[in-house]
């Protein structure tokens, strides 16, 4: 279908942070009815936007569409630009669903809300900014905007050693995106330009760096984000103390720009490096993938066990880069949509166990599937989705990693394979514990969830459901963005 | 002194005429805050002659070619005429602690406003060094503002420090005037390039000297000792309009001395090492230091230690980038560091302390105070969308496009080390617990200072094109 | 006639003077004359600079006269400073004055 000529792009990142002044100019009222219902329009706009961006896309034609370009500041060279591909749109969908849905997940904060749903909307803008940026400059601007609502968010309305995590989560993030600059002004300089598009044109002449050195610099950043191991350790503790909803949007969503960030540039730019490198990022991803699973069997904190699963799993992404091939690059693209709904949805349900439950130590739940059957069912199809079982959209993505990196890296992939057994055993094994058996006598009157928690899950077991029965839906969209992205590699 | 010569000089003698008026009146009237409305039109009559004169072509020099009238000393009279104002409209709830001393207060701001005005115009060294101490000595002054103790501390501290640094550049300025028989900058680069090698370490010692003399006002190290104290000790509008504009024009007499004077390829090569050297000594100690601070002014002299290190990467860059990146850097550090400071003004001065653990949850005591602080000091560190995030950016590229990524490498990771403490300062503010419910509120004109400096922050963090294009002809216009 | 190295030699040790004095002497007000010497090292020196190498203008000589008034300004408000702190402190002694560190 064909649209009218708006700056959709625009619109769709710039409606949260409006919704952000909407929400801090009005009064605060102990219910914060008026300040909900303004923070879930102004977040749920931005939903139908993507979705019809996402409909109207052409999957036909490859390249970037939805382009809008003006200089902004000229004697820099730097330009508003802003475009979707087949590989950031998926992405720039997931960011506004999962922020609509970490809003409803908010409904019921009762301390500082004002505060809280400005910082929340502030950070939706962040991240839509990121993916929708071809301007490095623009993207760098987007990244960094991320950090204050993210470090207020979890320092204020987190749990345990909140500060301590927030404080971790931005110094790591900080000394990340310091290397990054290093590398963009590097970059601007040896290319005088900011334009991603341009830059991946051709090689990147070696003026002031070597190609090598800039890449590593920028990759750097990226593999804090991913997290990498060994740059992950901020991870557990920001995920584990932040709310709920932004757990979901952290795992979610701002994981994702990291992996997103590594096919945009290191790959988009630096061909030649990353086909050099690529036996580390497939040791790196398999590293990841066994690591963040085996750590993840010894947890008996439920959001800490996820949140280390998060690790494991975009260890796929990055086996999927590494493979440098079509198959298996569709396979990391689609695995951080299907890994941020899955991951979502994970996070929505342990922050509904604990809210109902007061406690996120697996020894202390039992049973609960007596007394919450609906949250119980849910979380057994998110727990056999994240394991990657067939019918649903963890399986396509996985089964696309392996079938694009097996041919490159065949040990690579068996080991990451096996990653997959362990997820098996660590998911079903704290389904067993916690919802399944006797039901532990202190959980004795507990409530399942409600209509307005139901909607967030449920939404999200259809888009799981939808993707693993038909991917083609994604995939045909993630194909339109891979042919540019190859091309340089040579073959 | 021809009519032209005072047509150009009239932004300085405005603000002596006012200087003085102030004093007499002083003595008459009773309400005090006359004396501050006097002191902004006196401000407000100088920056527009200023506009006029930009405007109308008057660029050229003054008495005798020892003072310069063109974009780059403009520029510069425009931010202290700012800086000024803005600080004089912060000082309006503050200033009743100067008891009978108002008036002196603000004559002392009006001259050494003036005195910064002349050390971005001057082209000869005896005129440097005159208003370079007519600016020192009317700070040493304001220091001093307070009679209790500490600031009288702060004020001996100064001026003795003070003292000692302009010896020793007024020996570097004798040196040179031995080496080259002149005193005007422009006969001194010609001298120069005419002189016979053998005498190079004598111009290197010289050159030192100046560069201490220099250090001294930028509040780089190792010149930094003062700083911590006396921004301690100083009253805290003094303090604001210290780290911005007595910054400022230490780094513009810097610029103009080094770009005229000595600028020369001979010397060129060792400037950039031993700048990039103190850049990095800079950065590194101020945050460092600045990290254990419990006192929010002290914390707030170490961090201006640290960001006179990252201006002098752009010294250390010998380029025009370089140049218009330190002439941006230092108007968005003005607003930012005003913003700053203004709020901190205004938060002190309503729970007369001035300790950061006594800032605790100021986010409820007063949301606009402490949302302003938290703005500019996102600022500094330098995450968008504000001014400092644009001004490091520019500043680092222009280092990277001289080869010195190696210097930027250790400024960003410097900047994230002062990320810990600025938002420790946050943490306490938005997390603590208040120790009273009490709203602080802060009088208006201090609250329209405060926003236009926020203001000024966001708008230069969005849209930084027309003051990058500003610092760039300002940069240029710096070499004949 | 006085060779020029003679009076520059005169400076520095004068020069140096001021700086051992400043650097070692605790009493504010002697510290002031010390660095009252310094600056009077640098007149003999824009002096002597300007007698022999500048044949026709008398820059140093202006120059000289220059720094001479700025230094009494400086000096008329350092003392009163000091007057201050004496008023307050009772004491003139600098190591004395030291309420902020680090």
């Amino acid at each position: 279908m064909t649209l009218p000529e708006l700056p959709y792009l625009t619109i769709i990142i710039f409606l949260p942070v409006v919704g952000a002044l909407a929400v801090v100019l009005q009064q605060t009222t102990a219910p914060g009815r008026a300040i909900k219902l303004t923070a879930a329009l102004f977040s749920f706009l931005p939903l139908v936007l993507s979705f019809i961006l996402f409909l109207a896309f052409d999957s036909r034609t490859t390249g970037l569409q939805f382009v809008e370009k003006y200089p902004w500041i000229p004697r820099l060279g730097v330009n508003y630009f802003l475009a979707v591909d087949g590989l950031s749109l998926p992405l720039v969908l997931l960011t506004a669903l999962l922020g609509f849905l970490a809003i409803l997940a908010s409904w019921k904060i009762s301390l500082r809300i004002k505060e809280y749903f400005a910082w929340l909307l502030l950070l939706e803008t962040g991240v839509l900014g990121v993916f929708a940026s071809l301007d490095f400059l623009l993207f760098f601007l987007f990244w960094e905007v991320e950090l204050v609502p993210m470090y207020m968010l979890i320092s204020i309305w987190g749990s345990g050693r909140k500060v301590y995590s927030a404080t971790k989560f931005v110094i790591y993030t900080l000394t990340g995106s310091a290397f990054m600059l290093v590398g963009l002004l590097a970059l601007y300089f040896s290319t005088g330009t900011f334009d991603l598009v341009e830059m991946s044109q051709h090689p990147i002449p070696a003026t002031v760096l070597p190609a090598t050195a800039i890449f590593f610099l920028i990759f750097f950043a990226f593999a804090v984000k991913l997290p990498v191991f060994p740059l992950h350790t901020w991870l557990p503790d920001a995920h584990t103390d932040a709310p709920t909803a932004v757990s979901v949007i952290l795992a979610g969503v701002l994981l994702k720009m990291g992996g997103y960030a590594m096919i945009r540039i290191n790959l988009g730019l630096f061909p030649e490096v990353i086909s050099t490198y690529a036996p580390l990022l497939a040791t790196l991803g398999v590293v990841n993938v066994l690591y963040g699973a085996a750590v993840t069997l010894l947890q008996q904190d439920l959001k800490r066990m996820i949140a280390y699963s998060s690790i494991s799993h975009m260890g796929y992404v990055l086996l999927g880069i590494s493979a440098l091939n079509p198959v298996g690059l569709t396979g990391a693209a689609l695995q951080m949509f299907t890994h941020g709904t899955i991951t979502g949805l994970l996070f929505l349900l342990v922050g509904l166990v604990y809210d109902k439950a007061h406690t996120r130590q697996i020894p202390e739940l039992g049973g609960l599937s007596h007394r919450m059957p609906v949250i119980g069912i849910v979380f057994v199809v998110a727990g056999l989705a994240s394991l990657g079982l067939p019918t649903m959209s963890g399986f396509v993505a996985e089964m696309l990693v392996f079938l694009g990196t097996f041919p490159v890296w065949n040990v690579a992939t068996v080991l990451a394979a096996f990653g997959i057994v362990l997820t098996a055993g660590y998911m079903l094994w704290m389904l067993q514990r916690s919802f399944f058996g006797p039901l532990n006598p202190r959980h004795a009157s507990l409530a399942d969830a409600d209509a307005l928690e139901r909607i967030p899950l449920f939404s999200l077991v259809g888009v799981i459901v939808i993707i693993g029965v038909y991917p083609a839906v994604m995939t045909n969209v993630i194909a339109t963005a891979i042919p540019q992205l190859l091309n340089r590699l040579g073959g | 002194m021809t009519f032209e010569d005072a047509y150009r000089l009239s932004p300085e003698l405005i603000l002596g005429f006012f200087a003085i008026l102030i004093v007499l009146l002083d003595l008459g009237v009773r309400r005090k805050g006359w004396l501050a409305a006097l002191t902004l039109v006196g401000l407000g009559a100088s920056a527009a002659w200023t506009a006029v004169l930009t405007a109308g072509g008057w660029q050229g020099t003054a008495l005798g070619d020892t003072l310069a009238v063109d974009n780059f000393s403009l520029f510069f009279k425009f931010l202290f005429l700012g800086a000024a104002a803005l600080v004089v409209l912060a000082s309006t709830g503050y200033s009743i602690r100067f008891a009978r001393f108002q008036g002196e207060y603000y004559a002392l701001v009006l001259t050494s406003a003036a005195g910064m005005m002349l050390m971005a115009s001057g082209r000869e060294l005896i005129t440097l060094y005159i208003s370079l101490e007519l600016t020192s000595l009317s700070l040493y002054a304001l220091a001093g503002f307070l009679k209790d103790p500490r600031s009288n501390e702060a004020s001996l501290k100064y001026l003795l420090l003070g003292a000692i640094s302009s010896a020793v550049l007024l020996y570097g300025m004798a040196l040179l005037l031995g080496l080259t028989g002149e005193t005007h900058l422009d006969a001194i680069a010609n001298a120069l390039g005419r002189m016979p090698g053998a005498n190079y370490p004598v111009l290197f010692l010289g050159i030192i000297f100046i560069v201490t003399g220099f250090g001294f006002k930028i509040a780089a190290v190792p010149f930094q000792m003062w700083v911590p104290d006396v921004y301690e000790g100083s009253p805290t509008p003094v303090t604001a309009y210290l780290s911005v504009a007595s910054k400022a024009a230490g780094f513009a007499i810097t610029l103009r001395v080094f770009t005229l004077a000595l600028g020369g390829p001979r010397e060129a090569a060792d400037w950039s090492l031993i700048f990039a050297i103190l850049a990095v000594a800079s950065m590194t100690l101020g945050n460092i230091l600045a990290i254990p601070q419990a006192n929010i002014k002290r914390m707030l002299g170490y961090s201006s230690i640290a960001q006179a290190g990252y201006l002098m990467v752009g010294l250390a860059t010998l380029s025009d980038l370089g140049r218009s990146g330190i002439i941006f850097f230092l108007a968005s550090y003005a607003f930012t560091n005003l913003g700053a400071f203004i709020a901190v003004i205004a938060i002190s001065h309503r729970i007369d302390s001035d300790l950061i653990s006594d800032y605790a949850g100021m986010a409820h005591r007063s949301p606009l105070l402490a949302g302003a602080l938290t703005f500019c000091l996102i600022s500094l560190v330098g995450i968008p969308p504000t001014a400092g995030f644009i001004a490091k950016v520019y500043l680092f590229n222009a280092a990277v496009q001289q080869g010195l990524a190696w210097l930027v490498i250790i400024a960003v990771v410097n900047s994230v080390i002062s990320a810990y403490y600025y938002l420790g300062v946050v943490k306490a503010m938005f997390m603590g617990t208040p120790l009273s419910l009490e709203r602080v509120t802060a009088v208006r004109p201090a609250l329209a200072a405060l926003a236009v400096a926020t203001v000024g922050v966001l708008v230069v963090g969005i849209l930084p094109e027309p003051l990058i294009s500003i610092a760039q002809a300002v940069g240029r216009s710096l070499i004949p | 006639m006085i060779p020029l190295e003679h009076f520059l030699t005169l400076s520095g040790i004068l020069f140096s003077l001021g700086l051992f004095g400043v650097l070692a002497r605790r009493n504010a007000v002697l510290i002031l004359m010390s660095i009252e010497l310094m600056l009077n090292a640098v007149n003999i020196n824009l002096v002597a600079f300007s007698a022999y190498l500048v044949s026709t203008e008398f820059v140093g000589q202006v120059f000289a006269l220059f720094v001479i008034v700025v230094a009494a300004a400086e000096v008329g408000l350092a003392l009163s400073i000091i007057i201050a702190i004496y008023r307050s402190r009772a004491t003139s002694n600098v190591d004395e004055v030291d309420l902020m560190k680090w």
